[in-house]
């Protein structure tokens, strides 16, 4: 044993030593192992960094540690954005309750919440459509009022609406009148002219009250087609229950509003979606050009964006000023004459003028604008407060509306600015499956009923033309039938018409349906499309995968669990596809650098003939050169490597300390927050002397077996 | 409008470049524009009713791996001034919606919310792939420039092949389509409509066609019993209409409103 360490020390001299004396060699050999060890000490720190932040996003946003949903599904669950457009195809759990119980069991199961997620257009009319519902809604209120209390109220609310309407209306003449003077007159309906003419009139609205509902008809036919059409919304949402989501997901704070309380209905505007699309598009504008301007170091002068933007301001006036009724035009007109020392008196071109912001007043603008300004309009088309309608092709074909009241809007803690974690709304379990449109027995019944009724048969469309235009009718017994007023032309089929007073679905009970409280058995036992499940230990993600499913099977469930990374779909899939350029540049340098060392150690063995064969006639064995070479190579690997690998976790110290800023939203989702903190794993720098120590002893096996072939006679040979 | 104009011609010229399956004969002389005017006119002459109209049709939507949506529903409508109105009677679900029809605008109402949307003539009505205008009086001569296709055989039957371009300025469901007229009789048969690209959007089969005497037309009024409409972009789905009783009596007169479709469900 004390010999073979003595032949070590000898060997290991021997290395260092020609470590300084084939000094080119040393320094290629070196530069590129230590440049391997750094990539991959800090490359790998910094990508599992960004894992790690990134399943923060993921786990604490909507994913849970775990996804569970029915096995039996045609697609995958992917809870954040799909490579395919819509909703993926996945079969229902019937009874949450059950796949909660049965999750529980699992040992490493914190919590679970039900979940859902589906997407819904919301369309909104027009402008002058929205400001018509509102005055519908106060006709109609006025005309149910059971009291002089609230016919009184109603009556004032009439009023005001009457009076914004009326402003509307005014806006719309100035425009026709605006399009007369650019465009040929020929290209106007005069109907349409005559129709805000008689709109706009005295008279008009002097009878209004006559026959209210003649009026709003007219209004909402003749005048409101002559707008813009309005904006369409797209909302994702989560149906979940809401006290389970806030638990689990404890990065989630409200914002405005209030929680939706247990068992109501309610809706939940991720503050992203809110602001990006509900908010009166000139005030959104200015929010960006002063996040710019702030906090990104841009300028109004040389931002292209924020140029836009003014230009846009400027040029859209016009939905602030269909906001305005007569009372706020002559404030506004006022404040604004004010503000730029200006004596025009149109409002819209004062607006204009206001907008028309640089650098230097900009702030000043904003600001009068929030304080003089905002008050007085509808900063967002949907108010904390407001019922929501939204529409929905059901899973079962038929269209589905349901009123949700907007409670308040929430987002992620370190994830404000992320589009990805702020893209999802929360809806209630109860309205979500009632979009979802699950078919009932019963429904499904009513419809077979109805088909049998009709007694309608399938013509297959290969068929169709044959089948159909087979052979001439002769003709039916109603082209020869007398001529009496009601006809029933398909055999067997009795009239089925309604008297056209009757009522058809009895007295609709929405503002029950709205502000019933569901007891907590109802949303719990109904039927739920995944559910998140948080774990206790999150490091046996793997584990609790396996006991979920077999538990499952156990309790006759046919559940499929998934982790986050997978759950997240595409955005999952990001870390996997850097991991992988990440491994194949590493793979790719090292296998450059075996090469290159090779070349290296071979130049310098063949130079080092004359000492191998030296040492081989005093008595050297082959072993003992083969020993000297790897050795050697080792040496370098481990001081240059060791070098590298150091400075790699230097810099990712350093850089740790400072973070990484996020440039875009979507990298506030991958860093989890405003910037990424780097750490170093010790596994990283194991792996990183692993790899540089087996590269350069594999590197050096070549040129150690031609020097074991070196004989001291070819040694004195080659010095003749 | 000129935009509208401008694709229509191309639309136009696409599908003469591609003009389907060959006419089984040319007509000895082709149509004249007049005469294909007229011919147009005389289909929609045939459907008019100059009055009010009332009747109950059943809609089947069948779309592959789903569970068929079907309704029950009546439709009404008033030749004076082109008011039209649906409204679904059936299923429960759907009681008291409708789709309501003035000027150029098209409502949608749902009971369930009490909201009232604005809807396009190129609405699939109750999300089947029938449109409003599969309801409607035929306005085939006013809405359409018509172009001469030729003679077609369709089963036992000798057609009139046209192609119909969308007239400017025209709200349509379909910018063009082609369409057969049964020789004899001249009911509609069979209509391929397609989008401004020149693409075939849907197939429309009338294999069944019933007359009725109209009071205010004082004469009768054809409609078809049967339409079935087979989906040319989602090839397995097909939707059927079953016009099941009509009443060409006078209606109320204040039925055409927000307020009367609103106080079926109150």
């Amino acid at each position: 044993m004390r010999a073979w360490l003595a032949t070590l020390g000898v060997v290991a001299q021997i290395a260092f030593r020609n470590l300084f004396a084939s000094r080119l060699k040393t320094i290629i050999v070196g530069g590129i192992i230590f440049f391997g060890g750094l990539l991959v000490v800090a490359g790998n720190s910094l990508l599992d960094s960004v894992v790690a932040s990134m399943s923060r996003s993921v786990i604490g946003s909507v994913a849970g540690h775990i996804q569970v949903y029915n096995a039996k599904s045609k697609d995958t669950l992917e809870v954040m954005g799909r490579m395919m457009m819509g909703d993926p195809d996945l079969s229902q759990l019937d009874d949450f309750a059950k796949v909660r119980a049965s999750l529980l069991k699992v040992e490493n199961v914190k919590s679970v919440v039900p979940m859902g997620i589906s997407g819904a257009l919301v369309t909104s009319g027009n402008t002058i459509d929205l400001a018509l519902e509102k005055l519908r809604n106060a006709v109609n209120a006025r005309r149910d009022a059971k009291t002089d209390g609230e016919r009184a109220q109603a009556e004032l609310q009439v009023a005001s609406e009457k009076g914004h309407v009326r402003q509307i209306v005014s806006v719309l003449q100035g425009d026709l009148k605006n399009a007369k003077a650019v465009l040929d007159e020929r290209t106007i309906d005069p109907a349409d002219g005559a129709a805000v003419n008689r709109a706009a009139s005295d008279a008009f609205w002097q009878d209004f009250d006559k026959e209210p509902f003649e009026a709003l008809e007219f209004l909402e036919n003749r005048i409101a087609s002559q707008a813009a059409d309005a904006d369409l919304l797209f909302l994702n949402y989560i149906g979940t229950d809401f006290q389970a989501f806030q638990k689990s997901f404890d990065r989630m704070k409200i914002v405005e509003g209030t929680m939706v309380p247990a068992g109501k209905r309610g809706f939940l505007f991720a503050k992203h979606v809110y602001e990006e699309q509900l908010k009166l598009k000139a005030a959104r504008r200015l929010d960006q050009i002063k996040e710019g301007t702030e906090n990104e170091g841009e300028t109004i002068a040389t931002d292209p964006d924020l140029k836009r933007m003014v230009r846009e301001n400027v040029s859209q006036v016009r939905e602030i000023l269909l906001q305005l009724d007569a009372a706020k035009t002559v404030d506004f007109r006022a404040k604004l004459q004010r503000e730029l020392a200006s004596q025009e008196t149109d409002v819209g071109k004062l607006l204009a003028a206001f907008f028309q912001t640089d650098d230097h007043n900009f702030r000043g603008r904003h600001d009068f604008f929030y304080k003089e300004l905002a008050p007085s309009l509808e900063l967002y088309r949907v108010r904390i407060g407001d019922v929501l309608t939204i529409k929905a092709f059901t899973r079962s074909g038929y269209v589905q509306s349901v009123n949700v009241p907007v409670y308040g809007t929430f987002e992620f803690q370190g994830l404000e600015k992320s589009t990805l974690a702020g893209a999802l709304n929360l809806m209630d379990m109860v309205s979500f499956r009632e979009l979802y449109g699950f078919m009932s027995g019963e429904k499904l019944a009513e419809i077979q009923a109805l088909q049998k009724a009709a007694g309608a048969h399938d013509v297959s469309r290969e068929n169709a033309e044959a089948e159909l235009f087979g052979s001439k009718a002769t003709d039916a017994p109603a082209a020869k039938a007398p001529r009496r007023i009601e006809a029933t032309t398909t055999p067997g089929v009795a009239p089925v018409m309604h008297d056209l007073g009757e009522s058809l679905g009895g007295k609709l009970q929405r503002e029950e349906a709205r502000s019933r409280v569901f007891p907590s058995d109802e949303v719990e036992r109904g039927v739920v499309l995944n559910a998140a499940v948080i774990l206790k230990n999150p490091k046996k993600i793997k584990e609790t995968i396996v006991a979920i499913e077999a538990q499952g099977k156990q309790d006759g469930l046919t559940l499929k669990a998934i982790d986050w990374q997978a759950a997240a779909g595409l955005i999952g899939q990001f870390v996997n596809v850097i991991r992988i350029v990440l491994y194949v540049a590493i793979l790719i340098i090292f296998l450059i650098a075996l090469v290159i060392i090779n070349n290296a150690l071979v130049m310098a063995t063949l130079e080092r003939v004359k000492e191998i064969g030296t040492l081989r006639a005093i008595g050297a064995q082959r072993r003992f050169i083969l020993a000297m070479l790897v050795v050697e190579s080792i040496v370098v690997g481990f001081i240059f490597g060791g070098l590298g690998a150091g400075l790699g976790v230097l810099l990712v110290t350093v850089v740790g300390k400072i973070g990484i800023p996020a440039k875009s939203d979507v990298w506030f989702f991958f860093f989890s927050g405003p910037r990424l903190y780097p750490f170093i794993g010790t596994s990283n720098i194991v792996a990183a002397f692993a790899i540089v120590l087996l590269v350069s002893a594999f590197s050096s096996f070549y040129p150690a077996w031609i020097a074991m072939r070196v004989t001291p006679r070819q040694a004195m040979q080659e010095e003749e | 409008m000129k935009k509208q104009t401008l694709a229509s011609l191309l639309a136009a010229f696409m599908l003469n470049l591609f003009p389907g399956p060959a006419p089984v004969r040319r007509a000895e002389a082709a149509l004249s524009s007049a005469q294909m005017v007229e011919l147009l006119k005389l289909v929609d002459d045939r459907q008019k009713n100059n009055g009010d109209w009332r009747a109950a049709a059943y809609l089947e939507q069948k779309e592959k791996d789903k569970v068929d949506t079907v309704y029950e529903t009546e439709y009404f409508r008033r030749s004076s001034d082109q008011k039209f109105m649906i409204l679904f009677t059936k299923p429960k679900s759907s009681a008291g919606q409708g789709y309501l029809r003035i000027d150029k605008n098209l409502w949608f109402y749902d009971p369930s919310v009490g909201k009232w949307e604005r809807r396009t003539e190129r609405e699939r009505i109750g999300g089947t792939n029938s449109r409003r205008s599969d309801f409607d009086e035929s306005r085939l001569a006013d809405e359409y420039d018509p172009s001469d296709e030729g003679d077609d055989k369709l089963g036992a039957y000798t057609a009139q092949k046209l192609l119909l371009n969308g007239k400017p300025g025209q709200d349509l469901a379909f910018p063009v389509i082609r369409i057969w007229i049964d020789k004899d009789t001249k009911n509609v048969l069979k209509r391929q409509e397609y989008a401004l690209s020149g693409r075939l959007l849907r197939t429309s089969y009338y294999p069944k066609w019933k007359k009725i005497y109209s009071p205010s037309k004082k004469g009768d009024t054809w409609y078809p019993e049967e339409i079935r409409f087979y989906d040319e972009v989602e090839k397995a789905n097909q939707t059927l209409v079953l016009i099941k009783s009509v009443d060409p009596n006078p209606l109320p007169q204040n039925l055409f409103t927000k307020a009367w479709l609103e106080s079926k469900s109150r």
